[in-house]
């Protein structure tokens, strides 16, 4: 919670009488607070309740109910994981986000460096052509990747390798700019240090550059390995076997098939969430400092 | 009965033996059919026991040709997924298609094989169907589509074991019917159940309706290019429906039924606590209604707990007509392997296999209606064979516009008139585009 | 909702960032991997798609040229698109609902969520539970939100509320005139928590003295947020105002999961209007202007970035 925390900007109170009052005149702000924390907990934890309870019980009464009859069962998740498709689907998930968190990383890491710390002729403008392509929206791609990628002659759409493209392409524009942006508040000295002693560009960026950034890094890693693990769209376009398909998709082909079957739906839900949360609460300081990098001077 | 044991397969290994063997194409064409690799795939968005009694079929004509032949699920997003497989070029083998409008699409692409060009001549497999059933699947005079399997879409499902009780009987006439609301009603009861929030489920209701009150060339007309949906005859209809489906005869009333899926409303009528007593829908119905999704203790009680009766006439018109709804097979590729497919689906032998499951109803005559499982299927079957005009589902004709939604619409009350319209641009556009 | 574009980043201390100096190999050695990937995916992409537009578009291909028949069927014939009236309707419009309410409410919650938590003690635990729908799919938000919206007093959560004060039962997915407030509802739940943290950090750098300052003056609480806090974080609220508006133009997960566009096409939006015209009609052509549509309308943001790099870069 760390990177959440910070002090208030009030003097602290002295005598236990002077908290009561401060805490009660603040009641206000506790009680919207309170609602606030439970409009945004509830709708999570009522779907996280129904994926262990039995499916009869959820036709019958509310997910509150487990208040006054406790009843759970793991067998939406069983059920989900080998007939459904989801475990499978889980593997395809972790398939196709690892090495779109990867690529991207090493990608835009080195064109970044060159963006900061390398001397060529318009520089600038290129770094320009790379912001303003940060709007770019995935659609423009579907049309003309899928004919192209037919036509290159290799197994892109049938494998996993067109998706690790598309999306680390369309990755770059932000990581690109997220990195220049890093890089180019590191120690010049220690660089022109080292440009002195005749060290490559390759070991600077290797061995300087890259070891001093890891929190824009790793904020950024984590950023694109959520968004490729949630992502639903591009996996529909470019990837062309079922038995491929991640999380997401599993999840809109069984609302398809089981629109109201909340117990299997909810289980479903939840293991696409899993990863990512777990994930972005333990990376959470690299996740919210990458985001704050990015808007706050 | 017997002979066809052993007509059917001796058929098969002539025409999969021609169509192999035959280098220089069928009657009908020049095609130079390639040679296939003993392998295919088929898809199309069945999952459950619909996928299992077709996958018999695959079995049985892997036995007959020695080719192999997958099935690929792909329970939504059928027609992108089509689309985008296509254009990434690695389509499937075969599709089987719901909506006619996907398939005019996709032929005018050029994504699909016609019939022709597989080897397979009309003629030879017209004499297989019902006259006007090949039609469907035509586009711009060829032949692309072969209608797989069909369901009548004229059956009003109820319990007699519940009407007995209430002392009223099915209805043959528009007004038997309405009077038969009353009854249900005046005994205690809500009589419709209806999954409106499944927006087909309306469109069914319309076609029927329309096409019982206008006829076959009326019917015909509205769901082609020079359809006009501003006529008379469409609010005329929509009118007719609207007695029957209102606030006072659906259960949960009309917002209610708008939540509703068409599943759970087949189970208002059918689960261990039903709340109505009438569904109109396919004939599908009694297979859902028996099984898993809905009340497992009613199969083996058809006839007695639950059965169907026909759609009724309108003011004396109508008798004979019934409307219903199919799936059509596309080639996507043309290779000898995909021809031996197409063909022995058009044979009774096929269709026997396919129709054992009880899924489907085959479309293929000489099909014995003796092998279906049920007697309700049995006498859907006889429906449809005997029927004097039969008409493809018309919202699957459509170019992709959604009169589903327009019907919502008047569910809700609201004022038709603009609706139409709106919906006639939209329509008339749609197909100019196609 | 995930943002997919995270707020850009802002040179600060830029030391080395004027360019010049001759051609460099390692430069090159260094770019060519994103040179490639960004020509090959974002640029070849842009430009055929805007070619294609213009064309019927058959399976993608250019296979007739339709001039500008497309475009004036989008914008004049299409009322699924935009339906010019009164009220007007159509996904063009519905974006233009949650740019709207979904922007400026997800930046108000967010600076008052600020705001407030800076006077608590668990404020970290706050800004943690509000942020946390960022980490969950689109997919997943969809299928916890339908079961809230579920039209059942006993499944959905809504309605079991609804149902203590005796009213409904409500299907507000299943009403075209509820259904664009229902969606927005979900997306405003999934990013307050972004606008929040950001504004949070930001609200952090105003200098304790003023705020004190204004207190001693007797100004009370509603006075400071408007009249101190709000224009001291305008630029980071801006920022966060951009990002919105760039998850709201590409807005599809959410749409495409919990409704597919309906009831009919009520809650349609762009990017699902192009998905359902392109890939499931088989409209290519017309699929690709709606394409240039988003493009078009994200012009605006691109220009912004821009001249904030640029407005930067001068400054050194």
């Amino acid at each position: 919670m760390t990177a959440l925390q910070d002090t208030t900007v009030q003097a602290p109170p002295r005598t236990a009488s002077e908290r009561l009052a401060r805490f009660v005149g603040k009641s206000p702000v506790h009680i919207i607070l309170g609602i606030i924390a439970l409009l945004w907990l509830v709708p999570t934890i009522g779907l996280l309740i129904t994926s262990f309870r039995p499916g009869a019980d959820m036709r019958a009464t509310g997910w509150w109910n487990v208040i006054v009859e406790p009843r759970f069962t793991l067998a939406n998740y069983e059920r989900v994981l080998t007939n459904e498709g989801m475990g499978q689907a889980f593997l395809n998930s972790l398939f196709i986000t690892v090495p779109s968190t990867i690529l991207p990383l090493l990608v835009a890491s080195m064109a970044a460096f060159a963006l900061a710390w390398v001397k060529f002729p318009f520089r600038d403008t290129v770094f320009l052509t790379i912001v303003a392509m940060l709007i770019v929206p995935v659609q423009v791609g579907f049309i003309p990747l899928v004919v192209a990628m037919r036509e290159s002659g290799m197994p892109l759409l049938t494998t996993y390798a067109g998706a690790w493209l598309a999306h680390t392409a369309f990755a770059l524009p932000f990581g690109i700019f997220l990195l220049r942006n890093f890089f180019i508040t590191l120690p010049k000295d220690l660089i022109e240090a080292a440009r002195i002693d005749g060290a490559s560009n390759w070991a600077i960026f290797r061995t300087i550059v890259v070891p001093l950034s890891v929190p824009a890094i790793a904020a950024y890693g984590i950023f694109q390995f959520l968004w490729v693990w949630n992502d639903l769209l591009m996996a529909l376009i470019y990837v062309q076997r079922t038995t491929l398909q991640p999380m997401t998709y599993q999840v809109t082909t069984l609302l398809g098939t089981y629109a109201t079957e909340w117990s299997l739906l909810s289980a479903a839900a939840f293991l696409v969430m899993v990863v990512p949360l777990v994930v972005f609460i333990s990376l959470q300081r690299y996740f919210v400092q990458g985001l704050l990098a990015g808007s706050v001077k | 009965m017997r002979k066809f044991r052993l007509v059917a397969p001796f058929m098969t290994a002539v025409l999969v033996l021609t169509a192999c063997g035959n280098g220089d194409g069928g009657d009908d064409g020049d095609a130079d059919v390639p040679e296939g690799d003993g392998e295919i795939t088929v898809t199309s968005l069945w999952g459950g026991t619909e996928q299992e009694a077709f996958e018999a079929v695959l079995a049985a004509f892997e036995e007959e040709s020695g080719i192999t032949a997958t099935y690929e699920s792909q329970r939504t997003e059928y027609a992108s997924f089509l689309r985008n497989r296509i254009q990434g070029g690695n389509p499937p083998d075969v599709a089987i298609i719901p909506g006619i409008g996907t398939l005019r699409s996709l032929a005018r692409d050029g994504s699909l094989i016609s019939i022709s060009e597989l080897g397979i001549a009309q003629s030879d497999i017209e004499g297989n169907y019902a006259p006007g059933i090949l039609d469907v699947g035509v586009v711009d005079d060829e032949l692309y589509g072969i209608m797989v399997k069909l369901n009548s879409k004229s059956t009003i499902f109820y319990s007699p074991e519940r009407f007995a009780e209430m002392g009223v009987e099915p209805a043959e006439t528009w007004d038997d019917l309405v009077a038969l609301t009353e009854s249900i009603k005046e005994a205690g009861s809500t009589p419709w159940a209806l999954g409106a929030q499944d927006s087909w489920t309306l469109t069914d209701w319309f076609e029927i309706t329309y096409l019982k009150m206008h006829g076959t060339e009326a019917y015909d007309t509205l769901f082609s290019p020079d359809g006009d949906w501003t006529d008379e005859t469409v609010t005329a209809t929509i009118d007719k429906m609207l007695e029957i489906l209102n606030e006072e005869n659906i259960e949960g009333g009309v917002d209610g039924s708008l939540a509703t899926l068409f599943v759970a409303a087949i189970g208002k009528v059918f689960s261990t606590s039903p709340s109505a007593e009438l569904y109109y829908g396919g004939g599908f119905v009694g297979g859902i209604a028996t099984g898993a999704d809905v009340n497992p203790d009613l199969a083996g009680q058809e006839g007695e707990a639950i059965d169907w009766f026909g759609f009724p006439t309108i003011d004396g018109n109508g008798e004979g007509l019934v409307t219903y709804g199919g799936d059509v097979m596309a080639a996507l590729v043309n290779d000898s392997d995909v021809a031996a497919f197409m063909e022995y689906l058009t044979t009774a032998d096929a269709g026997q296999v396919w129709a054992e499951g009880g899924t489907i109803i085959s479309p293929i005559v000489d099909v014995d209606t003796g092998v279906y499982p049920t007697v309700l299927i049995q006498a859907e079957a006889d429906q449809v064979t005997s029927a004097e005009a039969v008409r493809f589902d018309g919202s699957d004709l459509l170019p992709g516009t959604d009169l589903g939604a327009v019907l919502q619409s008047a569910l809700r009350g609201e004022d038709m008139g603009p609706i139409l319209e709106e919906f006639q641009t939209a329509t008339s556009t749609a197909w100019e585009n196609e | 909702m995930t943002a997919e574009n995270p707020p850009v980043a802002v040179s600060t201390t830029a030391t080395a960032s004027k360019g010049g100096g001759g051609f460099s190999w390692a430069a090159l050695f260094f770019l060519a991997p994103a040179a490639l990937l960004l020509l090959v995916f974002l640029l070849f992409p842009t430009v055929y798609t805007i070619a294609l537009s213009f064309n019927r578009g058959r399976a993608g291909e250019f296979t007739e040229w339709t001039g500008l028949d497309n475009w004036i069927r989008l914008f004049t014939e299409d009322p699924n698109f935009l339906r010019l009236g009164f009220p007007p309707s159509g996904a063009l419009w519905n974006n233009v609902l949650w740019l709207v309410f979904y922007v400026s409410l997800v930046v108000l919650a967010g600076l008052i969520i600020a705001v407030m938590a800076t006077r608590v003690r668990y404020e970290a635990w706050i800004k943690a539970i509000v942020f946390l729908p960022q980490a969950i799919a689109a997919t997943s938000l969809a299928v916890i939100w339908s079961f809230v919206y579920a039209p059942d007093r006993n499944t959905g959560l809504m309605n079991a509320v609804l149902g203590i004060a005796d009213i409904g039962p409500v299907a507000l997915l299943g009403n075209p005139s509820t259904v664009n407030w229902a969606l927005i509802a979900v997306g405003i739940w999934g990013s307050v928590g972004f606008a929040t943290v950001i504004l949070s950090a930001a609200i952090k750098g105003i200098s304790s003295e003023v705020l004190e300052a204004a207190r001693v003056d007797g100004a009370n609480e509603t006075q400071i947020f408007w009249r101190i806090i709000v224009p001291m974080v305008s630029l980071p609220i801006a920022v966060v105002a951009v990002t919105l508006v760039v998850n709201v133009i590409k807005l599809f997960d959410l749409i495409f999961v919990m409704t597919q566009g309906g009831p009919g096409t009520s809650s349609r939006v762009i990017a699902f209007s192009m998905y359902q015209d392109a890939f499931r009609q088989g409209q290519y052509g017309y699929g690709a202007a709606i394409a240039v549509v988003m493009v078009v309308l994200l012009l605006p943001v691109m220009i912004f970035n821009v001249r904030r790099f640029r407005a930067e870069a001068v400054q050194q």
